[in-house]
């Protein structure tokens, strides 16, 4: 029925497959020995010349010469792993001895590569290493998704006005690879982004100002003010949250009056968002408007209400005690649950 | 009449086996297509995590939150270890929240000793109907960590009880003697990072049998040497690496381990969380947030992520080995014919058109054609009406093809991540590569028919799983 032919191929195909597998398992497996070995001869004395070189300060050709003779990748795993441990004049000296090397020229040919994987070595090496350079600016509109996200982390170390601005249009990014790199650079770049922030806001709207609102709260600058004010009149529920969130860690007077206006909304997240935010800048005066959101009909406005109410202090318990003995019973059991709470409980 | 008869079984034995055999072959080549894919993908993601840095994560305010939910039944011998590994996971804003499922042992006073419980009320919000909670509590020690008591109700309720009290914007669900890598979660997250259209996370879960176990984290990892634990460190291997990733890329996955998963908190809420009535809950819940996602015309990833790992023990005896297959089987047809509808039906994708019909043909139905294939290729040969060439010619398609697939699997981990280091377990890896086929493999297609045959009959309990514990790092000598 079936002819020996065929079995005895189809066998030969499975012994060839097999003694392939094995082969190429076995082949990997001495290549990986033999190249961990080498890489730890050449890392040892490579580690000991940096360490030397680091710490002395000074120039020291033999030192230099070993360490441009080692192979690239053994240059980089021993540079890039004392730059994690390194700031300061420790990593200045690292960056210098990585320039007379030739690393770091590696690094900028690996970044105009035409292929995105060398692209990306190329960015981290020179990420890590701090290098401030203009391919940055190139490398933050790259078309690879992780290299741009690799570039924002970069452009943290470098905040200059050029960087900031390609950073923001990085926050409108569709290909949203890069977004947490982007916010989280833009925070650590600190008080500088104030100016071109407070400029993004008042000219964007949707996802990319709910990102970029999500930067401001953590700055809190109070020029964010009316760029906060407007954004959250605009129809997305997201924005309006934001903004709600920005309004209360800026907390002046008009941010309060907007956030009473908000603690009406129509979305339950908003409100939420409001009524968080007014316990979060212990806006007192707004106790009376919080303990009617005690009974509000959904679940998350009432904790949102009860927890800023208790953020308030005295005014906002006597609210809580009144409402334990209102009509709503929905009302009450929140203020119950409220009062309730150990002190340390958020 | 009689030799008319026979004439026809022989002509059905006979064209059984060819259907049997090009079954095998079309299941062969697509589990080829499978291996090539998560090459691809592998690549790709080794590519993207080389000389990656992750400390800007670990020190940001605007990381993502986790709650880490850990379900546990009895636990009393093992909770304390497990714990502390998780409180020393390395990733901000996390929270731990160990729910004891009616525990009847001591694993409620062990945490109050160990870990200065206090009782606390706290305000949640029940979105998901569960058993009730008996007590709360927090530790004195560990501000981050939650304990919860409460009526035992089953995993699923555990978990549905942990996503109420849960603050974060992700849970990560885990069986509580589950060890996680001290990187995982940081890891894991990164999908939910650099998009936002992601609900669900799945890690790499490995055999910790044979690895030796110090304050819950994996010190040394070895290849066991007990054959069952043996064949499933390769059965493992290949079910993630190469099944899994290869998925991947493919836009199809819908498993994330129970063991091992992030998930969006509030995508899992507005699903209604755990169902309590299957027991391939943690596969349901992964399908449902697909389906949910495809219905309101969201695109609702699942993506697995290779490199974050957690160990699990795996049975080393038959009977219960025998027990967790059967029961995995019983949830994957449960949890398919939950989801029917979604078979062949273009509104779902992807997902509808090719992975659904992938697990009810190769998966579901794949030990009912095995067993078919092999009992009538017995009595084929018994009755003489199939030759021994045919014989050959099927076995070598259907395990050898397999055996052949399991070694590029083990070259894959090998090219990647490389747990297993030394000569020996690069040979033990093989050996139970090759003893896969003999024996084990038939054990599971009996496990798995009597999975489905208890489906057919409705029956979902779960049955006990007995654990050994971890192999402790041996002493050393002291002078």
């Amino acid at each position: 029925m079936v002819s020996k032919h065929l079995l005895d191929m189809v066998m030969l195909a499975e012994v060839g497959l097999l003694v392939l597998a094995v082969g190429l398992f076995f082949a990997h497996g001495i290549w990986l020995f033999l190249r961990e070995r080498r890489l730890l001869r050449l890392a040892t004395g490579a580690r000991t010349a940096l360490a030397h070189l680091i710490t002395s300060g000074a120039v020291n050709v033999q030192d230099i010469e070993a360490l441009r003779k080692l192979p690239a990748d053994v240059q980089v795993i021993t540079f890039l792993e004392m730059a994690r441990t390194l700031t300061g004049t420790g990593k200045d000296n690292l960056r210098f001895v990585a320039e007379q090397v030739g690393m770091l020229d590696r690094a900028r040919k690996l970044c105009e590569s035409r292929l995105w994987q060398r692209r990306l070595r190329g960015a981290r090496i020179l990420s890590q290493m701090d290098v401030a350079d203009p391919l940055i600016l190139k490398l933050l509109a790259d078309t690879h998704p992780a290299i741009r996200a690799q570039a924002a982390e970069w452009a943290a170390a470098q905040p200059s006005l050029p960087v900031i601005a390609a950073m923001l249009t990085l926050l409108a990014d569709p290909a949203t690879q890069a977004r947490f790199s982007v916010q989280n650079a833009l925070l650590r770049m600190g008080g500088i982004i104030a100016g071109p922030l407070t400029g993004f806001l008042e000219t964007h709207s949707g996802p990319a100002a709910e990102a970029g609102l999500r930067v401001a709260e953590s700055v809190a600058e109070p020029s964010f003010g009316p760029a906060a004010l407007s954004l959250s009149r605009t129809e997305d529920i997201g924005v309006r949250v934001a903004s709600a969130n920005l309004l209360g860690a800026i907390g002046d007077a008009g941010a309060a009056a907007r956030l009473i206006e908000l603690l009406a909304d129509d979305d339950s997240r908003v409100r939420a968002a409001a009524a968080h935010a007014l316990g979060r800048m212990q806006h007192w005066r707004a106790a009376s408007l919080l303990a009617e959101r005690l009974r509000d009909p959904v679940w998350r406005v009432r904790r949102a209400a009860g927890l800023g109410l208790r953020t308030l202090g005295a005014p906002g318990a006597l609210f809580l005690r009144r409402a334990t003995n209102g009509d709503d019973r929905f009302a009450a059991d929140m203020a119950q649950q409220v009062l309730d709470l150990p002190a340390a409980a958020g | 009449m009689n030799g008319m008869l026979t004439g026809i079984a022989n002509e059905i034995l006979v064209r059984g086996q060819v259907v049997v055999l090009v079954y095998f072959v079309a299941v062969n080549g697509w589990y080829l297509i499978l291996l090539l894919s998560a090459l691809l993908e592998l690549r790709r993601h080794m590519l993207l995590i080389s000389d990656e840095s992750r400390h800007l994560l670990l020190s940001s305010t605007l990381s993502p939150t986790i709650s880490i939910l850990a379900p546990a039944f009895n636990e009393e011998a093992t909770i304390e270890s497990s714990l502390r590994a998780l409180l020393a996971l390395q990733y901000p804003n996390l929270e731990v929240i160990v729910i004891s499922d009616g525990s009847k042992d001591q694993t409620v006073q062990v945490l109050i000793d160990r870990f200065d419980l206090v009782p606390v009320k706290t305000i949640y919000e029940q979105r998901i109907k569960t058993k009730e909670v008996r007590s709360l509590y927090r530790s004195s020690t560990y501000p981050s960590l939650v304990v919860v008591d409460k009526d035992n109700g089953g995993k699923a309720d555990a978990l549905n009880v942990g996503l109420g009290f849960a603050r974060s914007e992700l849970v990560c669900a885990m069986d509580a003697d589950t060890l996680i890598e001290a990187d995982g979660l940081q890891r894991m997250v990164r999908p939910f990072l650099y998009s936002t259209d992601v609900v669900a996370t799945g890690g790499t879960i490995r055999v910790v049998n044979g690895s030796e176990v110090s304050f819950g984290r994996v010190v040394k990892t070895a290849v066991p040497t007990h054959f069952l634990a043996g064949i499933q460190v390769v059965e493992y291997l290949r079910a993630f690496l190469f099944g899994r990733l290869g998925w991947n890329r493919l836009g199809g996955n819908i498993i994330i381990s129970g063991a091992f998963g992030l998930f969006q908190r509030e995508a899992v809420l507005s699903a209604g969380g755990y169902l309590h009535d299957t027991v391939g809950e943690d596969m349901e819940l992964v399908l449902r947030l697909k389906r949910l996602s495809y219905e309101r015309g969201e695109r609702g990833r699942i993506a697995f992520v290779p490199d974050p790992v957690a160990w699990t023990e795996v049975p080393e005896s038959l009977r219960v080995l025998g027990r967790q297959r059967d029961r995995w089987h019983r949830g994957l047809a449960d949890v398919l014919w939950r989801h029917r509808r979604m078979l062949f039906n273009p509104r779902y994708g992807v997902t509808g058109l090719f992975v659904i019909p992938y697990y009810v043909f190769v998966e579901l139905l794949a030990p009912v054609i095995e067993a078919v294939g092999l009992v009538s290729l017995a009595l084929g040969l018994v009755f003489g009406v199939v030759d021994w060439n045919f014989a050959g010619l099927f076995y070598l398609t259907a395990y050898g093809l397999g055996t052949a697939l399991t070694a590029f699997t083990l070259i894959l981990e090998d090219m990647s991540f490389h747990r297993y280091k030394t000569f020996r377990d690069r040979v033990l890896l093989f050996w139970w590569a090759l003893l896969e086929n003999l024996g084990y493999r038939q054990l599971t297609v009996y496990w798995r028919l009597r999975g489905l045959w208890k489906f057919l009959r409705g029956r979902k309990e779960w049955g006990v799983m007995h654990r050994k514990g971890f192999r402790p790092v041996a002493p050393t000598a002291t002078r």
